[in-house]
């Protein structure tokens, strides 16, 4: 699903940062990983690569089997919106919209009609248990609800992979454990995903777990 | 673009411009206001000008009015200051040499009572030629003027201004009565009042009209004529004949010194009429400068907002990106608020602009009479629908610059701006 080959990221400055110093990683259809490393370690960095939100500078990724490489914003959008699915530790709803407009959001991009839009927002908030809050706005909801929006929404353009950056970081250690819970849940129905996390209980729940030490996976 | 019908975007807009409601309703009045300023500079600028020239209504603009002074040079033997008056030769002479001039309307006038049975009123009497109609076209409000033949026949009939009828004939028709002046009885043809408030030997409301060859002899004036009214060949400007005038004018009135061209007064309506044109040239460049001098402060404050805006947005943005938002859409989003804020904010102020013309309008258009009952301040549709045009390419180029900025926007450094 996910195949990295000997990736390096420099952050260009006075003092040119070497971040990513040569990451080769592979990730089946249907893993369940995290990321681990401390700040500073360059795990952010992979994840917003992985995620085609920043760019590397040498080496090579494939995503779903595609060439991820000096894209354009708007093929990057493209993909994006197609093959990713993100979850962040903020959450990062749109505030004046209801979860069932929320979740909807990535489809309108796709050009969906309001109606299926809203059919198949309506499915991703059922499985997720907030079917009767759907008219509620993010700030009517609670932090474990808001991120459970947040992963009904990023699951409803059926992504290649799911890309969590923190998800429990927000959240009490009861509503972590059910957060974490739905991610294993999503594991079994054989969604992929990569959790970037610095919380070993979160690393503990995926099955694989990746260390980043220095811009190196260890 | 099929987004741009989708009603989420409407919403989206309406859920924005909503947020901050005293914001927005600050910008809206700002737009307002610059439409509503530029919408009433410009019916008052026209409205003005209008106004103006309708003193002119009926006069051809390329005329001139010529009559004599006293001499200011002493010549021939005849000291300065001696009078002179125009005659019928000059006319003739006039028509000879003067083939520029497509109108030469003689003129003779004199204070007169008017009289039918025991009422009276006190106006002008002026005995002129059918060619008037052209020079100074008075409106004829019922029956006919005075024609070539009445001229030619020293027929005693008269066309009387709508005052005079009224006086004199407060519930019959006029036409067909007589009046009297002097013991000579003239029987009515027209009735007649004038459409400018400008007028050269008297008011057409208070005048009578008759031919001049009968005014001549029933006043015994010979050959002699008060005044002239002349109008220039289309494309020839009036000014441009003054020395042919006056040369031809010295040839019949040898007392007249040729350096001595104030003994001849020439009252040039063309001159007058340009001289309103550019003070009205330069009246237009004030409104337009002051109207657009408010509609870019409108225009900034739309700009200003929108900035406030991306500012504000930077992470939903950032959120839209990541989630597969292209740029381009965002572009649209962007542009789109502000469109929306300036299209219902223009069509406001245009709306309340002409509300305030159309109330005061008629009551200042009715200060000149040729302006009664009208409304010469009033924009037009086309003027409102192209003020409208003007903010909504401003504004949407005020939205621009911060909508590329929106655009630039990295979804990373987006979701960081916490």
């Amino acid at each position: 699903m996910i195949k990295l080959t000997d990736i390096n990221k420099t952050y260009p400055g006075a003092v040119p940062l070497h971040v990513l110093k040569g990451i080769n990683l592979h990730i089946e259809k249907g893993e369940l990983v995290s990321i681990m490393g401390a700040s500073g370690s360059g795990k952010s960095t992979l994840l917003n690569i992985l995620g085609i939100l920043d760019t590397y500078d040498t080496g090579e990724y494939y995503l779903d089997g595609q060439l991820v490489r000096n894209l354009s914003e708007n093929k990057a959008a493209e993909l994006r919106n197609h093959k990713i699915g993100f979850v962040f530790q903020s959450f990062n709803l749109i505030n004046y919209k209801n979860a069932l407009e929320n979740v909807a959001l990535p489809l309108f991009y796709q050009g969906f009609s309001r109606r299926k839009r809203n059919v198949m927002a309506m499915e991703q908030l059922d499985r997720m248990g907030l079917k009767e809050w759907h008219h509620h706005l993010p700030s009517e909801l609670s932090g474990g609800q808001k991120q459970r929006v947040a992963i009904a929404r990023a699951l409803i353009t059926n992504p290649a992979i799911l890309l969590a950056d923190e998800p429990t970081g927000a959240l009490d250690s009861k509503t972590s454990v059910e957060v974490m819970g739905i991610f294993r849940q999503l594991n079994t129905e054989g969604v992929t995903s990569v959790i970037v996390t610095h919380d070993p209980s979160v690393a503990a729940q995926c099955k694989r777990t990746i260390r980043i030490v220095d811009g190196l996976i260890v | 673009m099929s987004n741009l019908f989708d009603i989420d975007n409407w919403r989206e807009i309406g859920a924005t411009l909503a947020r901050n409601k005293t914001r927005t309703f600050l910008t809206a009045f700002g737009i307002f206001w610059g439409t509503a300023m530029l919408a009433l500079l410009w019916g008052t600028g026209s409205g003005m000008q209008r106004m103006m020239m309708s003193n002119f209504e009926g006069f051809a603009t390329n005329s001139c009015i010529f009559f004599p002074n006293r001499t200011t040079m002493p010549y021939k033997g005849y000291r300065k200051g001696t009078g002179w008056g125009l005659n019928t030769d000059d006319v003739i002479n006039l028509r000879r040499r003067v083939p520029d001039l497509e109108i030469i309307s003689p003129i003779i006038n004199t204070e007169a009572t008017f009289k039918h049975k025991d009422k009276t009123f006190s106006g002008t009497i002026q005995g002129l030629e059918p060619n008037y109609l052209q020079a100074n076209n008075p409106v004829i409000t019922s029956g006919r003027f005075i024609t070539d033949y009445d001229v030619a026949n020293m027929s005693r009939v008269c066309v009387i201004g709508e005052n005079i009828a009224t006086s004199l004939f407060p519930n019959i028709d006029p036409l067909g009565q007589t009046v009297e002046v002097n013991n000579v009885s003239y029987r009515v043809v027209g009735t007649v009042k004038q459409k400018s408030d400008m007028s050269f030997g008297g008011r057409m409301e208070d005048s009578m009209v008759i031919p001049i060859s009968t005014f001549r002899t029933a006043y015994n004036m010979g050959n002699h004529i008060n005044f002239v009214f002349l109008v220039a060949r289309d494309g020839v400007s009036p000014t441009n004949l003054k020395d042919q005038i006056f040369t031809t004018v010295r040839l019949n009135h040898p007392i007249i010194h040729p350096d001595d061209d104030d003994a001849f007064q020439f009252f040039d309506i063309s001159e007058i009429f340009g001289q309103i044109s550019s003070v009205f040239t330069a009246f237009d460049f004030l409104v337009l400068f002051v109207g657009l001098s408010s509609l870019i402060a409108g225009v900034i404050g739309v700009g200003n907002i929108m900035w406030i805006v991306v500012k504000e947005r930077t992470q939903e943005f950032g959120v839209r990106r990541a989630i597969g938002a292209k740029p381009r859409t965002l572009l649209v989003q962007i542009l789109s608020e502000s469109a929306v804020l300036t299209v219902i904010a223009g069509i406001a102020g245009i709306c309340f602009a002409v509300g305030v013309l159309g109330i005061l309008g008629p009551s200042i258009s009715a200060q000149v009479p040729a302006g009664e009952g009208l409304n010469f301040f009033q924009i037009s549709f086309n003027e409102a629908v192209w003020i409208l045009i003007l903010f909504l390419v401003l504004g949407g180029a005020a939205g621009i610059i911060p909508a590329l900025k929106a655009m630039k926007i990295k979804p990373i450094e987006a979701l960081n701006d916490r």
